[in-house]
């Protein structure tokens, strides 16, 4: 396990290139996909973020913290209120979910600093967004309430992205820049700083580490990455309903991170893909999606606790992360 | 600069790919063969609004009735089903997918109000007929569109249904509401206030019960200080049982209240079982008869010949009525049937006799909201009883 | 008004408390909490609907058999998904218990989701009237039920071996495991105890509020938000949070607005948790990582 030297690691990390074919392979898809197709690919990508967010609060730094529907709602409601009573664009809507989602995350942080840890902090934060529901539901000067709030025409830089295709092409590129800006991070010493922590924290914070700033910075991160998910929720959807944001959609997300591999960025792009793609196959099997998503929970930590990744590791260095432990 | 000549054969197949999906388009007879008609039946099959789905289970059954007889001009419906678990995200993949993967000839059904406003632009845009079997948003089909039609009483005449019947108890002032806050509850009670506002009363009190809430003493005892002469509960079937028992335990037996359609009398009394508890309980009731009444026995074994064990409840009849008039229709449209064909049939049912709906069914280009009424059932000496207004029996 | 809604408060709480108190009992014996246990209190009922509506078996048998069932889950859920990974981060268990709930919840919506099921009140005690306040037999039926086993149970704890042995294994469990205590077996036992109290809860409420699959998360936020109020991790504090919120949520519903008594357990969880994580009554609860 910990045996590799990093000079047997290090050319691999640069291998990490191949990488770039996925998004590149992915790009042909809509010459492929009929719209329903373009649709659930549209989705996947959401839910990589949504992934790859929530991975960093769970998997990296081990907090047990719920509020990751929390961040997805608040990211597409600030979407579609920026587009609606400010008229903002896109663009811009982008950025200011990605801020909100931030800002939630730093409440996350203070609540996880003062001393709120593990249970208390999953319980406070499932309240947080289970609160943040019920606002959606009565703000409804704002929100609409449960009739749902309908996102104005989504343009990016003047072009319609009504089609889904036009969607994709966009959705790609923020993946692909949000995905490569986490891999950074973590890469740096932000993300040894964030593993120590998680594996020790008074250890690390001794050595003169300042693991508060760290723990900051991690939720906010988290924050941003899906309130940018939930914008580009927003979008594919182009309403947004409070139902969106429930606790069903909480266990949903436990699965991607767990499925994939806690504290693999690579597999919670595995997660988010499956994940996704997984209960539109079983389609026809309704009312299955409780059972499908907790027992593929049960089966991932009775049988392989670091997720899917871990399996691929076995067969390609490529999926070798260097501060993850397969 | 040397890597162009290596691109040009992958990309002219690309090219050549995107023009051949770009040519995959819909036409007037997808879904159609000699034998078969594709329908697509999306519902809550899953998720915490599975009971509306009862609707969609007796539309399927009547589906199912007709291809026994031989179909119609000797196609049969072949029906997909579609989850929507009541999320706008689901809904718009079961939308996209029966649009553009399973290519159906029509759709029919819905129950969830938000996931119909969400695929509605999906489903007019693909031209695809789609009759709106349960959701009551009015907005759905207003204003019309080409290809949507709505076979239930819409909102509107429903809260126009509740609000006459508790205005046409002599002397009503004091009105107090009870509602869950969420679409379904809203669709109910919002054009019930806007009826009673056209009459001069404003509800004295707007009380919420959420879904889940085991207890209703707050609510009952504000009701009891404001000693209202109606009130109106859109209330989901456990929460109404809830209301009902705490309204009776805190001694409140003689204050009428109005429900919304989906609870019913016989279930609502079976799951009391006591009649003092109800006897003040009032519906509004879309269908010639009570569940347990000799006038839908025929509908009742229609679905449980096709669905064995299912429990039938005010639910399992809301679609049929629109499944009888798009039959007809098909049958109409004749042999060489089109999507063109069919629309233009739909907008020839004129004050059509369902068998099932009270209110006959009348869809134009312009106006496609077909059930405008509804009557309203309570019990009359202790037996359920459909009636036109306060106090007026069928 | 104050009074009745003190009474019908004080009714709902007491299933609060219990079911608060259940998952203090597995949460001090194993440190784990179970976040299925809104899905496991709703087991109880949905067994006794099998044994009496769909079997036709006698109500008080059933009722024993249902809470037997579930203590059998509970030792399954320890032995079998607990135990094996136990070596795993924290986390895990959180994971594990949400997902053992959505199993429970999605099996009984796959073959009760489209209805909603009236429970048969067996014991039907007529209501008594002190002047203007009205105490049903309902609430006389869970009151009593709820008090005599919260008497038992505190007996049990703080008077017998069994008590003393729950307060070792919770201080150190290796220090348990030294002076010859089975742990693995007394964490099955705790988590059977669990489920089953929590069963009794769901037995009881179930008359009142109908049998549908939604019900269990409402039951798991009050349970928390019982045991935060409480103090988290004592026992006495599970019970008192649990009247206090169900009075809470009467006394908001009618002072201030009827749409605040389906968050008020959320607001009291973040109140509390931010201005004073150790709860009502003060003692610092202690938290292993």
């Amino acid at each position: 396990m910990n045996q590799e030297t990093p000079q047997k690691k290090r050319p691999l990390s640069q291998n990490g290139r191949i990488f770039y074919l996925v998004p590149l392979a992915a790009a042909l898809i809509p010459f492929f996909a009929n719209d329903y197709l373009q649709f659930i690919v549209n989705m996947i990508m959401v839910y990589v973020l949504v992934t790859v967010g929530f991975n960093l609060v769970i998997g990296n730094l081990g907090q047990l913290a719920f509020a990751n529907t929390a961040f997805f709602g608040i990211g597409a409601y600030m979407t579609a209120i920026l587009m609606t009573y400010a008229g903002f664009t896109y663009e811009l809507a982008l950025v200011g979910a990605a801020i909100s989602g931030g800002l939630a995350g730093l409440l996350a942080s203070v609540t996880a600093l003062r001393g709120i840890r593990l249970y208390y902090l999953a319980i406070i934060t499932l309240a947080f967004g289970e609160l943040m529901r019920w606002v959606y539901i009565h703000a409804e000067p704002v929100t609409m309430g449960t009739d749902g709030l309908p996102l104005p025409d989504v343009t990016v830089f003047g072009m319609s992205m009504h089609s889904e295709t036009a969607k994709f092409y966009v959705f790609l590129l923020i993946t692909v820049l949000v995905v490569k800006g986490t891999s950074n991070l973590l890469k740096s010493r932000v993300g040894r700083a964030i593993l120590a922590i998680r594996d020790n924290e008074l250890t690390t914070a001794s050595l003169g580490i300042s693991t508060a700033n760290y723990i900051i910075l991690t939720f906010v991160w988290s924050g941003s990455v899906v309130g940018i998910a939930g914008a580009m929720f927003a979008a594919s959807t182009e309403r947004v309903f409070p139902e969106s944001f429930g606790l069903t959609e909480v266990i949903v997300h436990f699965a991607m991170v767990m499925v994939g591999g806690a504290g693999s960025l690579i597999g919670s792009v595995i997660g988010g893909v499956v994940l996704t793609a997984l209960p539109e196959y079983f389609r026809q099997f309704p009312g299955m999606e409780e059972l499908f998503f907790g027992a593929i929970i049960i089966a991932v930590l009775l049988f392989l606790p670091k997720g899917l990744v871990s399996l691929l590791a076995k067969v390609s260095p490529l999926f070798r992360e260097r501060y993850f432990r397969e | 600069m040397k890597t162009t000549s290596k691109w040009k054969l992958p990309l002219g197949v690309l090219a050549a790919m995107g023009i051949m999906a770009g040519t995959a388009v819909a036409d007037d007879t997808t879904g159609l063969t000699d034998t078969t008609i594709k329908v697509g039946v999306m519902g809550p099959f899953s998720g915490n609004a599975s009971s509306y789905s009862k609707a969609q289970i007796g539309e399927m059954a009547y589906y199912k009735m007709i291809n026994d007889q031989g179909g119609v001009h000797g196609r049969k419906f072949e029906l997909i089903e579609e989850d929507t678990a009541c999320q706008p995200a689901k809904g718009i993949a079961a939308a996209k997918k029966l649009v553009s993967q399973d290519k159906v000839f029509m759709m029919h059904g819905n129950s969830c109000s938000g996931v119909a406003m969400a695929v509605k632009d999906i489903v007019v845009e693909s031209g695809t007929p789609w009759i709106v079997a349960h959701a009551v948003n009015p907005n759905i089909s207003m204003p019309p569109t080409p290809n949507v039609f709505h076979g239930v009483p819409a909102g509107p005449a429903y809260g126009y249904t509740m609000g006459k019947f508790v205005m046409s108890k002599p002397g009503t002032k004091n009105v107090v509401m009870v509602e869950h806050s969420n679409d379904w509850a809203k669709s109910y009670a919002d054009p019930t206030r806007d009826y009673m506002k056209t009459k001069g009363v404003e509800p004295t009190m707007v009380l919420a019960m959420e879904r889940g809430q085991t207890d209703a003493t707050a609510q009952v005892l504000k009701i009891r200080q404001a000693k209202p002469d109606f009130i109106v509960a859109s209330l989901y079937e456990a929460e109404t049982v809830i209301f009902l028992k705490d309204l009776k335990k805190y001694g409140i037996t003689d204050i009428p209240v109005m429900g919304a359609a989906g609870t019913d009398l016989e279930n609502t009394l079976a799951r009391i079982g006591d009649i003092d508890t109800v006897k003040n309980y009032y519906v509004p009731h879309a269908f010639i008869d009570t569940v347990d009444g000799p006038g839908m026995k025929k509908w009742n074994d229609m679905i449980l010949k096709y669905y064995p064990g299912e429990t039938i409840t005010g639910f399992s009849y809301v679609s049929i009525g629109s499944a009888v008039a798009a039959v007809q229709a098909l049958k109409n449209a004749g042999p060489d049937l089109t999507r063109e064909k069919f629309i233009a049939e739909l907008d020839k049912i004129k004050d059509f006799d369902t068998g099932i709906f009270a209110t006959n069914i009348t869809w134009s280009a312009d106006d496609r909201h077909g059930v405008k009424e509804s009557a309203v059932a309570g019990f009359v000496d202790g037996k359920p009883t459909v009636m036109k207004s306060w106090n007026q029996p069928m | 008004m104050l009074m009745q809604l003190t009474v019908s408060g004080l009714s709902q709480g007491a299933i609060y408390a219990l079911i608060a108190l259940s998952l203090t009992v597995v949460f001090r014996a194993t440190t784990v909490v179970n976040f299925g246990h809104g899905d496991f209190v709703l087991g109880g009922a949905f067994g006794v609907y099998v044994l009496v509506v769909m079997l036709g078996l006698p109500f008080l048998p059933s009722a024993i058999a249902a809470i037997a069932l579930m203590f059998a889950c509970g030792i399954l859920i320890s032995r079998g998904f607990i135990d094996p990974i136990k070596a795993g981060p924290h986390i895990g268990f959180a994971m594990m218990s949400i997902s053992l709930g959505y199993i429970f919840r999605g099996t009984t919506r796959s073959i009760w989701g489209r209805e909603v099921l009236p429970m048969p009140r067996v014991f039907d005690i007529p209501p008594i009237f002190v002047g203007d306040l009205v105490i049903t037999g309902d609430a006389m039926i869970i009151s009593g039920t709820v008090a005599i086993l919260l008497a038992g149970f505190f007996v049990v704890f703080y008077k017998t071996s069994i008590g003393k042995v729950i307060q070792a294994v919770y201080q150190s469990e290796r220090g348990a495991t030294l002076i010859g205590i089975n742990v693995k077996r007394f964490h099955d036992m705790m988590w059977g105890a669990g489920l089953a109290m929590g069963a009794v809860a769901g037995i009881l409420i179930a008359p009142i509020s109908l049998l549908h699959p939604d019900l269990g998360a409402g039951f798991l936020i009050r349970g928390f938000a019982a045991m935060t109020l409480g103090g988290f991790g004592s026992l006495g504090g599970a019970v008192a949070g649990g009247l206090i919120l169900g009075v809470t949520e009467q006394y908001a519903g009618a002072y201030i607005n009827t749409a605040l008594i389906d968050i008020t357990s959320y607001l009291v969880i973040l109140v509390v948790l931010v201005v004073r994580p150790s709860g009502l009554f003060g003692k610092r609860a202690v938290v292993r990582v």
